[in-house]
């Protein structure tokens, strides 16, 4: 039989937003718990080089999210990030988590579950997947020192991903099937290094070796040709998906699979917000992420005080 | 039961699975395969392959990644 537990605040998710709202609701001194299924700090902590939060010249995703997890955690929000969550039921109050070991009630729920890397749409993906194709670099840049590597992708997170990996390649490719979408500063860095070959308009058509991945066959859209290239490791980012598998059946989910709710975080049922990238919005950054935090944790506090009376 | 995490500082997963055995109360060793060689060439005789973390008892039977389920079954069977 599972623990049963009560909450004032219950936030799904410990990313920047989480652990913003975290550390407000924690201030105010609300009974908060954050429930995280990957890695406290989500996308950011495998960022590299953080050089667009305000107060940092240059920060590690790392180092910043574990700040913000000490800020919350000093005012009294806990974290756990080995329970995992397998069913939300919100529309009731108190609004029910059930987790592997718990039941928690809560008369507040924040989802802060952010975004996941989406993966290559190649049936050889699952072949490789560990073994040459990648979603981590901060995780397994390191296995590919002197070795020749790919980035998938064209947006501020493939360009990020190719400058940090250029520190073990003695090779690397960035391939994109379009034009890139990244800031011109991030590019510039990259096109003046000697080890990178830039293919935009390309596409990767299928994945080959035994047990790794050894090469991979390119289509070069402007030319029309096809060609193969020797590649030990391809890192993927074409993009994410928002995580709202748990929320299908209880909240409205947009066209883009993200959950409705305004600048306020309040979504349809009262008592539930929505923070940071799961949030459907037009800008999602990290100051967004932190600012969408603070918000549903103040009107959260509000929500409360009036269901307390 | 000698339980080993290779890994290095930087790795998110790797943070995870040692504050997991830290969490059940597991004693375990920390060999960074970025500073340390012999634990890089151990960590590839071990799983074949340099990804990270490895958990592994006593250089046996190991755990490639964050897997909760699979790092819980590794512990029950020393």
């Amino acid at each position: 039989m599972k623990e049963r537990l009560h909450k004032d605040v219950v936030i799904i998710g410990a990313g920047m937003a989480g652990l913003t709202a975290a550390l407000y609701c924690g201030r105010m001194n609300l009974d908060t718990l954050v429930l995280e299924n990957g890695i406290i700090g989500g996308q950011i902590a495998n960022a590299t080089d953080i050089e667009n939060y305000p107060g940092f010249v240059s920060v590690k995703g790392g180092d910043l999210i574990s700040t913000v997890q000490t800020q919350a955690e000093n005012f009294g929000a806990v974290i756990d990030e080995f329970d995992e969550i397998e069913k939300v039921t919100l529309k009731t109050s108190p609004k029910i988590i059930e987790t592997q070991e718990k039941i928690y009630e809560a008369d507040v729920v924040i989802i802060a579950s952010g975004m996941n890397r989406r993966k290559l749409p190649l049936p050889e993906e699952k072949k490789f997947a560990g073994r040459g194709v990648h979603y981590c670099e901060l995780c397994d840049g390191h296995a590919y020192d002197g070795k020749i590597i790919a980035v998938m992708g064209g947006g501020n997170a493939a360009v990020d991903a190719a400058n940090f990996l250029t520190k073990y390649a003695k090779k690397l490719y960035l391939i994109h099937r379009s034009e890139f979408r990244a800031d011109e500063v991030s590019q510039k860095r990259l096109r003046a290094n000697d080890k990178v070959t830039i293919m935009l308009q390309t596409e990767i058509k299928a994945l080959r070796g035994d047990k790794r991945l050894e090469e991979v066959e390119i289509f070069d859209k402007k030319s029309g040709e096809t060609k193969t290239l020797a590649i030990d490791g391809i890192f993927v980012n074409i993009g994410v998906e928002p995580n709202t598998a748990l929320f299908k059946d209880e909240l409205t989910l947009t066209a883009s699979g993200r959950i409705s709710a305004g600048e306020d975080c309040r979504t349809e049922i009262d008592g539930v917000f929505a923070a940071g990238d799961v949030r459907e919005k037009e800008i999602r950054q990290l100051t967004t992420a932190a600012s969408d935090g603070t918000t549903a944790a103040l009107l959260a506090e509000k929500y409360l005080a009036k269901l307390k009376g | 039961m000698k339980v080993t995490v290779f890994g290095f500082e930087d790795c998110p997963f790797c943070q995870k699975t040692k504050r997991f055995l830290q969490a059940r109360g597991v004693e375990y060793e920390v060999r960074d395969i970025e500073l340390d060689e012999e634990a890089a060439a151990e960590c590839k005789r071990i799983s074949g392959d340099l990804a990270v973390p490895v958990t592994t008892i006593d250089g046996k039977n190991y755990v490639v990644g964050f897997d909760k389920r699979k790092i819980e079954e590794l512990l029950a069977s020393a």
